[in-house]
């Protein structure tokens, strides 16, 4: 009782500290771990290990949940090749820094592999803080992490077989084999079946889930793979909707409570590293933060995506990520790995997951579109003057657009996608690509001389920026939140409130609604 | 860290336990008992599983959280107008149960050590079992689960007497009352220390601090559990048990705006360990004796099932409550505890008793454990049986039932998910409208400027929904921005036949949307072209 109560209280005040330096969780618990392990307070070896393996087990499991490729969207394809390239290039650069370092082999591929992948736990979190989960860039990230998580857990088998021979090795993709197989069958028809046909209470749910955990688990076991990779494996199989949402309900608080004392626990196992140690760890986050945010920028944009929304993609994945942990977790306790590559691991997971929020900026991003050499691009055919201009022609432009092109109104057009670029150069709309808060692409636009902005960016922010240097024309700007409509006004813009625009959509069928009797369409409708 | 025991047996208990609750669904067997049985077929049956160090610490986490989550219900007010029907019936109880119980094992032909320790085994009720079921009904909250935990408690703090009792008894050989006296005065002494820390936290320090960090419903779902751990190692430094720290540090918390929402969490997390915990129950039993023993241990059983009601109605008819509640608190009762096992082991281990006291307590545990689990869990329909029977009117309780506040569902209301400036916005239209609105976010602080009323938690949760009493809604709208709530909730909605209307605030969720079937979809882009267009009008941009 009282080692639970230990870590849960390092927990707490982890999780107050970083709610009040507004930071994310992870490198605070870390650390609280490691500070209850030099006050000597750790609980006993035995049961820190059983508390890091049922934490794992429910991380892993509650990761499965959350993969979800229908989150990635259009960005698939781009999202693979981004991936697989970051998974590749770091780990191989991680694997030569470190041999070179004079780690031996077996450690350099458990360190290149922890290196390669990048946290989604801290990137999804920020994401909905800065609710960009939705941007392009955002979907991009978000379907990167997804290929990273499932390549660790594919690479885990073979990593943990290969020692063994190459017989092990291929046994052990051939057990992963058998489990994804499971795994499909879970999802279309045993998952189906116990969580929403049954029609069980909260207890049954659980009782439900959990044993999917288990069952996962012991066939993991059986086939000799890692517990781990059964265990993200039965989170996959639970992952359909509606099953996930579900599930979430039950597992949320559950998988709140083990990643706490779990991050706390294994900040336990931090040891003070020795210079060479040290040494490997400072090169591994240089590697982490110089390497990646250029690397991740020239793929993706290679891969059709904006500078902007390139660079911002590198700077967010510029971390290691929870999944090193466990990769270097899982190598120590099968003894391929000495205890001190945990605690590099460890280190370096703290210092890049807490640099993040301080890389990943806009002041940064901009700063490095300023040394992006493709940025300058052609400016308009012939200047103009009067005209209107619109900033973004997405999905929120494009009908703006048309109904003022319609009306017989000069508009020009900035947008950062090219597809949305070419299909005005068809239509023969004059345009620009780049960014609309960018301001030698608005000087290009002639926003100076310009009737009106209209800006349709998804981020306030960006309209700010933009209000800053235009001024003496009315400025239109697309907002949601009534925050942000103030803080436009107060700049000088005018605020169109979008909730107000969604709520009059709501409005007017409601009244239609009304005429047709909710209640009566609801008498229609078969009650269960 | 190769060893992967702890997962096993985990595994283990869970499979088992979740393959028997689904085999019998059929038979509406409480959970409880299916988890005991579980127990029974993994050790006592088959030998599959013995209970190792952590699967040990897991189930008494599961008692934690257990009574945490009790006090996180029943806030100091609500135990209070029960404390002296509590402690009545509490010593009463104990003091009636234990004569009778030693009189049946004499007669039954033990000797008067065997004796002493059967009564005493028999005196205890289960807290756990009880409070489990009471809150699976969600009847904690009545007045008899009320008086049922006001009881135990007092019964808990007996078990502390008791227990300084036997280990006077075992050092010594005999009562040192001193040392008894010291040992009752520093239980009730430490209880009182515990209880005043959580109130005067409870009334000065906890409001703020929990009001910061509520912004966070992770951290404060850890604050609170680390709140109740502390307390619990209090409680054991303090000598007390396990279950009166947990209880008092969520007295502590019940209070707070956020108790609601707190509960929903603990909830899946306790149901998880107690299950754990009642599958080492069904574990622990060992039958070796018993079967020679059969006949002491059906007629204790009977004592246990048939007397302790009796004992009870007797005692809380006296003190003026209706027939109704009266009857209902009584059938709480009819069962002996898990401490009944501890009890007896201990006694084992002191040499005082044999083997065969130990199966009796453990068939009895077993016979009493899964009957009254039936009897709570059908507890007003045996009322309805029993109700004007002679039996019952013996007792001469009031016929008239004691007023109980009944909370009135809404219905026809029209549910408003997240208070964003959409929220804001529909709730405002709607209330002018004529419609009872019923507001729903995470975010306490948005919460506090709506007039109406509102439900804090996720839309997410089964129960949030539940609460908000769905299946009678007129209407339930999302101003939501979070993709996997919106679907889910449509899903719900839809499978409950309730109009829901989604904002789809970007075009990559409208197709999964219009899959799952929601009624409408709020698209601002339609009316924004418009307001964009009149704000141009109006600057004189465009032509009217």
């Amino acid at each position: 009782m009282t080692a639970i109560a230990i870590l849960l209280a390092g927990a707490a005040v982890a999780l107050g500290l970083a709610r009040w330096l507004r930071l994310p969780s992870v490198p605070f618990l870390l650390v609280a771990g490691l500070l209850v392990n030099v006050l000597g307070l750790m609980p006993e070896r035995e049961l820190l290990e059983d508390t890091l393996q049922l934490g794992l087990a429910f991380l892993l499991f509650a990761a499965g949940t959350e993969l979800n490729p229908r989150r990635v969207g259009s960005k698939r394809s781009a999202a693979v090749r981004v991936g697989l390239a970051q998974f590749g290039v770091l780990g191989a650069i991680g694997f030569a820094g470190v041999y070179m370092l004079g780690a031996p082999l077996q450690e350099a591929i458990y360190l290149a592999l922890a290196l390669a992948a990048s946290s989604t736990l801290l990137v999804v979190r920020l994401l909905q803080q800065r609710r960009q989960m939705f941007e392009p860039f955002g979907r991009l990230v978000l379907g990167v992490l997804l290929m990273q998580d499932m390549l660790v857990i594919l690479l885990l088998p073979v990593l943990t077989g290969l020692p063994e021979g190459i017989g092990e090795t291929l046994q052990g993709l051939a057990g992963t084999a058998v489990l994804v197989v499971g795994v499909l069958v879970w999802v279309s028809w045993v998952a189906p079946l116990f969580v929403l046909r049954m029609r069980l209470d909260d207890e049954g749910l659980l009782l439900v889930t959990l044993a999917t955990l288990f069952i996962f688990i012991g066939a993991a076991v059986w086939l000799g793979l890692p517990m781990i990779a059964g265990a993200f494996l039965a989170g996959v199989a639970l992952s359909g909707f509606p099953v996930n949402g579900i599930v979430r309900g039950q597992l949320a608080s559950l998988s709140d409570f083990f990643l706490a004392i779990f991050l706390t626990a294994l900040g336990g196992l931090i040891e003070i590293p020795d210079a060479g140690d040290l040494l490997i760890a400072v090169a591994l986050i240089a590697i982490v933060v110089l390497v990646t945010p250029p690397l991740v920028t020239v793929i993706a944009e290679a891969a059709g995506m904006s500078a902007r929304a390139a660079i911002e993609s590198g700077l967010l994945l510029a971390q290691t990520s929870e999944f090193s942990l466990v990769i270097a977790l899982q190598g120590w306790s099968i003894g391929h790995v000495r205890e001190e590559v945990l605690t590099i691991v460890a280190i370096v997971t703290m210092v890049t997951m807490f640099l993040t929020p301080f890389i990943a900026t806009n002041r940064m991003t901009w700063r490095l579109m300023s040394l992006h050499p493709l940025r300058s691009r052609h400016g308009l055919a012939q200047p103009r003057s009067g005209h209107m201009l619109l900033l973004g022609c997405g999905d929120t432009g494009m009908p703006i657009l048309e109904t003022l092109v319609t009306a017989g109104h000069e508009v020009v057009v900035v947008d950062d996608d090219p597809a949305v670029i070419e299909a005005l150069r068809d239509g023969e709309i004059p345009c620009i690509r780049g960014d609309g808060s960018d301001f030698d692409v608005l000087r290009m636009a002639g926003a100076e001389q310009a009737a009106v902005i209209i800006s349709t960016m998804r981020r306030p922010r960006d309209s700010l920026h933009l209000l800053t240097r235009v001024r003496d024309i009315p400025v239109l700007v697309r907002v949601f939140d009534e925050e942000d409509a103030r803080r436009i006004r107060q700049h000088g813009g005018i605020p169109i409130s979008y909730a107000d625009a969604a709520a009059d959509d709501f409005l007017a069928w409601l009244e239609q609604a009304t005429e047709f009797g909710l209640t009566e369409e609801r008498r229609q409708r078969p009650r269960e | 860290m190769t060893d992967t025991l702890l997962l096993r047996s985990l595994g283990l208990i869970i499979v088992a336990a979740a393959a028997v609750f689904l085999l019998s669904r059929r038979l509406h067997v409480p959970s409880i008992v299916a988890y005991i049985v579980t127990g029974l077929l993994l050790g006592p049956a088959t030998g599959l599983l013995t209970i190792s160090e952590a699967i040990e610490i897991i189930s008494e986490v599961g008692i934690v959280l257990l009574l945490f989550l009790v006090g996180l219900e029943l806030s100091l007010d609500k135990i209070r107008d029960v404390g002296k029907v509590a402690i009545y019936a509490g010593l009463g109880q104990v003091v009636f149960t234990a004569a009778g119980g030693l009189g049946i094992s004499v007669l039954l032909g033990f000797s008067l050590i065997e004796s002493i320790f059967l009564a005493t085994a028999l005196t205890f009720s289960s807290t756990v079992v009880v409070v489990k079921l009471l809150t699976q009904k969600e009847e904690l909250d009545s007045l008899y689960g009320r008086i049922s935990v006001g009881i135990f408690l007092v019964q808990d703090l007996v078990v502390i007497v008791i227990l300084t009792l036997l280990a006077g008894l075992g050092s010594a050989g005999e009562v040192d009352l001193r040392s008894v006296g010291v040992g009752v005065a520093s239980a009730f002494g430490g209880m009182a220390l515990l209880l005043t820390i959580a109130l005067v936290a409870g009334r000065y320090v906890l409001p703020p601090v929990f009001a910061w960090i509520a912004g966070s419903l992770e951290g404060l779902f850890i604050w609170s559990l680390s709140w109740c751990f502390l307390f619990v190692v209090g409680a054991e430094l303090l000598h007390l048990s396990i279950e009166i720290g947990a209880f008092i540090a969520g007295i502590s918390l019940a209070q707070l705006p956020y108790s609601h929402e707190l509960r929903r969490r603990v909830n899946p997390l306790m149901n998880f360990f107690i299950a754990v915990f009642f599958t080492t129950l069904g574990l622990r039993m060992e039958f070796g004796a018993a079967l020679d023993a059969w006949l002491p241990s059906i007629v204790l059983s009977l004592f246990v099932l048939i007397g302790n009601p009796i004992i009870f109605m007797w005692i809380i008819s006296r003190l003026g409550y209706g027939e109704r509640t009266s009857f209902l608190t009584s059938v709480t009762v009819a069962q002996i505890s898990e401490f009944s096992f501890i009890f007896a082991t201990m006694g084992v281990a002191t040499g005082l008793i044999g083997d065969e006291i130990l199966s009796i307590v453990a068939l009895v545990g077993l016979v009493t454990i899964s009957v009254s689990a039936y009897m709570i869990l059908y507890n007003h329909g045996l009322y309805e049986l029993m109700h004007g029977s002679w039996i019952l009117r013996r007792f001469g309780a009031p016929q008239d039932e004691d007023d109980e506040p009944v909370e009135k569902p809404m219905r026809g209301h029209v549910i408003v998910v997240g208070l964003n400036s959409l929220g804001l916005r529909l709730v405002r239209e709607l209330t002018e409208r004529g419609e009872t609105v019923l507001a729903i976010d995470t975010d306490p602080a948005k919460l506090a400027g709506i007039e109406g009323p509102t439900i804090l938690g996720s839309a997410d949760h089964s129960s949030v929904l539940e609460d908000a009493n769905v299946k009678d809604a007129k209407l339930v709208v999302s101003a939501l921005q979070i993709e996997d709530i919106n679907n889910l909730l449509a899903y719900r909605c839809r499978a409950a036949g309730i109009p829901v209307s989604i904002h789809a605030f970007d075009r990559s969720v409208v197709q999964e949307l219009r899959e799952i079937g929601a009624n409408h979809l709020m698209i601002p882009k339609n009316h924004g072209v418009r307001r964009m267009l009149d704000a141009l009008r109006e600057r004189g941009l465009v032509d009217s």
